[in-house]
């Protein structure tokens, strides 16, 4: 695979600018290296995944530091079952269905990202395959963290396969470590899933203040399959930029959802685009963002119908916890099909002083009715996502909603 | 108990609403509060409740002997006056079922939501956010049944019939006789028909508000019968 691009091509690409979301002078940063100092530091680490996103040691199949990939136990378990997760390096050299997907959905000539992510990214990140039919009896954990933050870069490039039939959740925490700050991240993820397959995929950021954060997705949605995403930000952030892509087959269906709690000097550009290319192909795409403390937060979503029987709807709701901050709400629809239902919903705003008063005169206080109507706004939901990834979202939202009101 | 209202005087954005009002309700008893558009109707009660964009400017609120007019609503609320709203607010992503839960858990009503759902037919509302997307039948059955769960001494019932279905009343006036009855509820009831106050007992007392004051009272019944001869203009002898 990696013989026919064009590196020439991809050289120059290293100078492409993402069209969207402030510009990143990659020289400025090393390359996370190799790890020191593991076994000691190693404590630290899992602390803060547990702490960040909830996932206890134990529960990992994957674990990425810096750009050192971890093969946790779980992944042994999840062999017994049939289920392939493994560093995406390793597979690489292993599993000709590996090279025959990597690099395929994103080009590496796409910007400068996914460029050095191709060029200088040691392929670090995750392989899942999950094989006909078969479904994931326990969620795939797995977690990336940058190591030290401050000017190192960490690569990941993620490849799931979910085949035929088959059924399978991922979740993604990715995190600086506890009192860490700086660092960039890039993440190069392509996801596939096959005629009538299922992927749940959760991803949970909690960055530090001064992380910039790229991830570059694309999913391929076979006829009837289904495509759940569910993402939350919820930590200060330098920048993030992100546009994830999903292609949608016949039937096919997805919903992404983003909730997002923006902060501090945080630059927040998260968008979403799904392209029906087969007949009654469906989408939804969800963002609920809240800005506060002068953050910055940009929602785009595009829903993109090429054939007939396209159904897709967007919801941008915005609230805005202050006078410094700035939500930008940008739900675009296109078809060039006449029988399609494209529809959408933006909305930014404050929390209504009606509805407080409304909670008001049913016993609560104000900040009571404040933090139940924040909730409530928060709760997106996605179908399908297991129990125990929902008790973390459930602690996300609880957190923010804390932390929301000063 | 009572709920006693003297010489209430309230008003919106310095504007007066409502002038000089007296009230009297008991527990387990119905006021039926009628008038024509703009009478004061919904500002009265949003005065007697204690929301916030309502200026009480004179006169008190009485809850026991007890003057509540300096308390906000949802102490006001706490201490057993609840008012149901005309027109609630959409509360997105805010389930009926949590929010049911939060206010039985709040004012000790857990009790109740088996036995009033089934009265207001609203179980299959229950997993939809509160009153987003609802018909004016739905709505006010979950307003009302919000509102019971509550277990106030005094509700407030803001047009729980307006906009509604035939059906929808008939299960709205069993859920107001189950407070009153179960619960012993006060309530003063804004309405404009008398399918309503037939269902609720036609020995309540009638109050009719017209331009912000209290123009006559009487027999609700007989109050509801001049009224669809003569219309507000010649409901009090005028």
């Amino acid at each position: 695979m990696v013989s026919v691009v064009d590196r020439e091509k991809v050289l120059k690409a290293l100078e492409k600018a993402s069209p969207y979301g402030p510009d990143i002078d990659l020289s400025a940063y090393k390359p996370a290296g190799s790890v020191y100092g593991l076994d000691s530091s190693m404590e630290g680490l899992e602390e803060s995944v547990e702490k960040k996103i909830g996932v206890k040691p134990g529960q990992l199949s994957y674990l990425q530091w810096g750009e050192t990939a971890l093969a946790k136990a779980m992944s042994e378990r999840f062999k017994e079952v049939g289920v392939t997760v493994e560093p995406l390096a390793q597979a690489l050299k292993k599993y000709e269905l590996a090279r025959r997907l990597a690099w395929k959905l994103i080009e590496p000539d796409v910007d400068k990202y996914t460029a050095h992510t191709f060029l200088y990214g040691r392929e670090a990140g995750y392989f899942v395959y999950v094989p006909p039919g078969v479904k994931t009896p326990w969620p795939v954990y797995t977690c990336l963290s940058l190591f030290t933050g401050y000017d190192e870069v960490q690569h990941a490039h993620n490849i799931i396969y979910v085949d035929e039939g088959a059924e399978a959740h991922v979740t993604t925490g990715c995190l600086v470590p506890h009192g860490k700050s700086g660092g960039l991240h890039i993440g190069v993820s392509e996801f596939y899933v096959a005629k009538n397959a299922k992927l749940v995929f959760t991803m949970l950021h909690s960055w530090g203040e001064g992380t910039h954060v790229r991830p570059r997705t694309v999913v391929r949605v076979e006829e009837g399959g289904q495509y759940l995403s569910y993402y939350a930000l919820y930590s200060p952030v330098a920048s993030v930029q992100t546009y994830p892509k999903v292609y949608l087959d016949k039937n096919a269906n997805a919903k992404l959802v983003s909730v997002v709690a923006g902060t501090g000097n945080g630059y927040y550009d998260l968008g979403g685009e799904a392209l029906l290319r087969g007949e009654n192909a469906s989408a939804e795409l969800v963002s609920r963002v809240i800005a506060s403390k002068g953050s910055k937060i940009y929602t785009r979503a595009k829903i993109n119908a090429s054939a007939p029987g396209g159904k897709g709807h967007i919801e941008c709701l915005g609230l805005l916890m202050d006078n410094e901050s700035i939500i930008e709400a940008i739900p675009v629809l296109s078809s060039s099909k006449q029988e399609v239902q494209l529809t959408h919903e933006a909305a930014i705003g404050m929390i209504a002083g009606e509805k407080i008063e409304y909670l008001m005169s049913k016993g609560f206080s104000e900040d009571e009715a404040r933090s139940i109507l924040l909730r409530g706004f928060l709760a997106a939901e996605v179908p399908g996502i297991p129990p125990a990834v929902k008790v973390e979202i459930d602690r996300i939202i609880d957190y923010i909603v804390r932390h929301a009101f000063g | 108990m009572e709920l006693r209202v003297e010489r209430l005087t309230a008003s919106i954005d310095s504007s007066e609403i409502v002038k000089d009002i007296d009230l009297l309700l008991r527990s387990g008893e119905i006021v039926l509060l009628l008038g024509p558009n703009g009478a004061g109707k919904t500002t009265l009660l949003s005065a007697i409740a204690g929301l916030p964009r309502v200026h009480v400017s004179r006169g008190r609120i009485l809850l026991g002997g007890e003057d509540v007019t300096p308390l906000p609503a949802y102490e006001r609320a706490k201490k057993g006056i609840v008012l149901s709203y005309q027109i609630p607010p959409e509360l997105t992503g805010v389930k009926v079922s949590r929010l049911a839960k939060l206010i039985a858990e709040r004012m000790g009503g857990e009790d109740l939501i088996g036995a009033l759902s089934n009265i207001l037919e609203i179980d299959y509302l229950f997993e939809r956010d509160a009153f987003r997307g609802f018909s004016g039948g739905e709505r006010k059955r979950v307003e009302v049944f919000l509102t019971a769960l509550t277990r106030p001494r005094f509700a407030l019932l803001d047009e729980p019939d307006s906009g509604v279905d035939l059906d929808s009343i008939k299960l709205i006036a069993e859920a107001i006789r189950f407070m009153v009855e179960e619960l012993r509820t006060g309530m003063l009831i804004v309405t404009h028909t008398r399918i309503l106050a037939e269902r609720v007992g036609v020995e309540a007392h009638g109050v009719v508000l017209k331009e912000g004051r209290i123009a006559c009272s009487g027999r609700a019944s007989e109050l509801l019968e001049l009224l669809e001869e003569r219309g507000f203009d010649g409901v009090c002898g005028g």
